[in-house]
């Protein structure tokens, strides 16, 4: 009994340093483990950088020319949304000016507007946007209804007055002031919203791609396995959890970096602590890996990895809930994205670093990480067992005769 | 029976074929992958909108008037107030929670507050971790903060004796027209631009990953030998059986799309057609650029990866290229999927005369010609094939 224990951590620690001799030479590998995780999302953080959508192109088409429409124009023009470029004559230019690409959107101010106004009725301005991006669509809205709100207010007072001068003594200015505050992600930026999500995402297409790719090597030169006639089999289970040893003790400062540094480097939302934030983010690194040991079972080829697995970062971008929230999913999407580990990692996780919640309070993620966690290493342990160990064993004894001529240069 | 050519455009042309044929990877490569995109971003988003946002009310009043307040906003259909929470604390937990995207909070003695003119604040508050759904939410909070503040405005004029005008509630009204997508369908913004970004990651994976199978397996100089030596023959009757397959994958795509999603399309067929045509054509000829400056199946794989995934922010799709930082937004306009996206909008979503857009169908031209600065790269690789993993 004691000498199988022994074995069994012969293998272990065996295996541990069998793995990084194999990943360390391996130019993919290393590729995946330190360009991945520390370029990526610096390159990624710096395309949404400047958070927030500013001065959106616009041109006026002014029917009226009263104080009253260029109020509102300069209104507009001086909310941080909206950048007035000019005026068109008539709606044909202004038409030109947006199909050359020039603005996106047009406010048609109609003759009238300013009379409306002073005969205390509804004064219209209809405001035209290009519906390429919503954002910038956004952005006239919230300004348009700013703008609107405001002048309106200030008309109600002058109106409240000038029905009854001692109107102000009774109410002064705004009856009831409206507040608004933004929670979590507190500027709005775009960077802050989508880059946590993405950082998680990172981490974990990390580990499934370094790791299908070190199971497609093997499968190209089984010797790498470390097969050897002569002695008895190492225990399956003994060399996936060092070969997963190995990974986490390479993926320690990269973790670190992404969970950590890239918010501070970026000033992301970081309302989280740090070291619940890790403890959280353990067992989807283990769901990973035990997902990474699935897809070794159909990698045969070191590079096919990136045509079979590149695209799913899309895919589970979409799945995680970040753009689209899960409760307006359809059902059979929501299934899928509940077996994988980046959704409930990405919804953890943003929930602690930007909403700042506990680990007790993601417990539902939490428990469904480490569910997924078991299940996919059982897969990945029958996976290996009966499929691609044997598969391999057959391939390195047939090449076992002539091991001279195989040997990688 | 006929024999088969072993020499020759034709036999290049046929061994492509066998081997896209006989390898389920390109099965999953063209086709699976793809495929299961066209349905997966469409049906997600079928909804159009998050509709039904879950929320919250703080209701530390309790009186007629801040359950009228409730009452207007659990009839907004944008909003689902799931939970009625007794203080602030708690709302804020169940937003931590993630079971509500923000709440509605109305102080104590708001009423008394308010009719004795001691100013009560509303304010709400918005999860803006997550932006579609807290957008949303933010909408629909002002609205009835707008209606509760118009109706208070309206008894105080009541009161002061002067005539209450329903003009009044709104004075300057600035009505939006969003052009081409009136029903601000998140699917028809984002499947348009992210569908063709999928399509250019598979087509630069699938060109790279085919032709660095050539140098890593050494039949390269075979190759070339049944193309007599001539490296522009080899590639294009190795290249072609693949363009023809991406052809029939885009025009399916945009019959799905436009046909069977029924998204906007505003313009001629036809040009938009020769758009997606040429996207194909483009991407291969970017896909095969990167392998000349990089004869190496990982090394090219590698930066088709790289680029594609980062087109799917680079091309801003959702965040303007004219905020992104200049250094940046350069970027964008060396991705053959900007020109689809662009195309896209002026002829599909607006329709505006294809004059507007001649610039972009110039700049896939530009896509074409690459691979040709660098066809002496990828001969001198393909005569001496080195596979370094």
């Amino acid at each position: 009994m004691w000498k199988y224990i022994k074995s069994l951590f012969r293998d272990l620690v065996d295996e541990y340093f069998n793995e990084f001799r194999f990943v360390f030479h391996d130019g993919g590998i290393v590729l995946f483990f330190c360009f991945l995780p520390l370029a990526y999302p610096i390159i990624y953080s710096l395309i949404y950088n400047p958070e927030v959508v500013r001065d959106v192109r616009m041109v006026v088409v002014d029917h009226d020319r009263t104080a009253a429409s260029r109020e509102l124009v300069r209104k507009l023009d001086a909310t941080q949304e909206v950048w007035v470029t000019g005026y068109a004559a008539e709606m044909g230019e202004a038409r030109h000016a947006m199909n050359s690409h020039e603005c996106y959107g047009i406010l048609e101010i109609p003759a009238g507007f300013g009379r409306r106004i002073g005969r205390g009725e509804q004064a219209k301005a209809v405001l035209y946007a290009e519906m390429s991006l919503l954002l910038r669509y956004r952005g006239f809205l919230v300004a348009a209804t700013n703008v609107a709100q405001d002048m309106g207010s200030e008309i109600l007072a002058q109106k409240i007055d000038l029905t009854l001068p001692l109107a102000a003594t009774i109410s002064t200015g705004d009856p009831l002031p409206i507040n608004n505050v933004s929670m979590g992600n507190i500027e709005n930026g775009f960077d802050s919203f989508v880059m946590p999500g993405v950082i998680v995402l990172i981490l974990h297409q990390c580990i499934i791609l370094a790791s299908g790719m070190a199971g497609g090597a093997r499968r190209e030169n089984p010797l790498l396995t470390g097969y050897n006639p002569t002695r008895p089999a190492k225990s399956v289970a003994m060399s996936m959890l060092g070969e997963m040893l190995c990974y986490i003790t390479i993926l320690i400062v990269p973790i670190m970096f992404l969970l950590h540094y890239v918010p501070l480097i970026f000033s992301f939302p970081m309302a989280g602590n740090p070291v619940e934030i890790f403890c959280f983010i353990m067992p989807m690194v283990l769901a990973c890996l035990g997902l990474g040991f699935c897809f070794q079972g159909i990698v045969w080829e070191r590079e096919t990895v990136f045509v079979l697995w590149v695209v799913t970062s899309v895919a589970f971008l979409f799945l995680s809930g970040l753009t689209w929230p899960r409760y307006a999913m359809p059902e059979v999407w929501k299934l899928l994205s509940d077996i994988i580990p980046g959704t409930w990692g990405v919804e953890g996780f943003i929930k602690m670093n930007t909403n700042g919640s506990s680990l007790a309070q993601v417990r539902p993620e939490y428990i469904n990480l480490w569910i997924l966690a078991g299940v996919y290493l059982v897969l990945g342990y029958c996976v290996r067992r009966w499929y691609v160990r044997p598969k391999l064993w057959r391939k390195a004894r047939a090449l076992q005769p002539a091991p001279a001529e195989q040997q990688p240069d | 029976m006929k024999e088969l050519p072993v020499k020759g455009f034709k036999a290049i042309f046929l061994r492509s074929v066998l081997q896209i044929v006989r390898r389920p990877l390109y099965w999953v490569g063209f086709f699976m992958l793809p495929l299961f995109f066209f349905l997966f971003l469409s049906s997600l988003m079928e909804q159009g909108l998050p509709t039904r946002v879950p929320a919250a009310i703080v209701d530390k009043d309790g009186t007629p008037l801040s359950r009228e307040i409730t009452q207007n906003l659990g009839g907004m259909q944008m909003v689902d107030l799931k939970e009625s929470c007794h203080s602030f604390t708690q709302a804020r937990h169940s937003m931590q929670e993630g079971n509500i995207f923000g709440f509605f909070l109305i102080p104590e003695n708001f009423q008394a507050d308010l009719m004795a003119g001691r100013k009560p604040v509303i304010t709400f508050y918005t999860n803006m971790t997550y932006y579609v759904p807290a957008s949303l939410l933010f909408k629909t909070f002002k609205t009835t903060a707008t209606y509760a503040k118009a109706g208070v405005a309206m008894s105080v004029l009541n009161a002061v004796g002067g005539e209450a005008d329903p003009a009044l509630l709104l004075p300057v009204n600035i009505v939006s027209r969003p052009l081409g997508n009136p029903w601000l369908d998140y699917a028809i913004y984002l499947c348009n631009s992210f569908i063709p970004c999928v399509l250019q990651l598979m087509i630069f994976l699938i060109t790279c990953f085919s032709l660095g199978q050539e140098i890593k397996y050494g039949t390269s100089r075979r190759l070339l030998q049944m193309a007599d030596g001539s490296i522009f023959k080899a590639l294009a009757a190795k290249l072609l059986p693949q363009t023809l397959i991406w052809i029939v994958v885009v025009v399916f795509m945009e019959s799905w799309l436009f046909r069977w999603c029924h998204y906007p399309m505003h313009g001629s067929w036809w040009w938009l057609t020769l758009s997606e045509v040429m996207f194909v054509l483009a991407s291969q000829g970017m896909a095969v650029f990167f392998f000349g400056l990089l004869p190496n199946l990982r090394l090219s794989l590698s930066i088709s990866a790289l680029l594609g995934v980062l087109s799917f922010s680079l091309a801003a799709f959702s965040f303007p290229i004219e905020s992104m930082y200049p250094a940046m937004g350069i970027f964008s306009w060396i991705l053959p999927t900007r020109y689809n996206f662009l195309i896209y909008i002026d002829q599909a979503l607006n329709g505006i005369p294809v004059y507007y857009s001649r610039v972009w169908y110039v700049a896939y031209i530009i896509f074409m010609l690459l691979p040709f600065t660098m066809m002496w790269n990828i001969r001198r690789c393909m005569k001496k094939p080195v596979y370094v993993p």
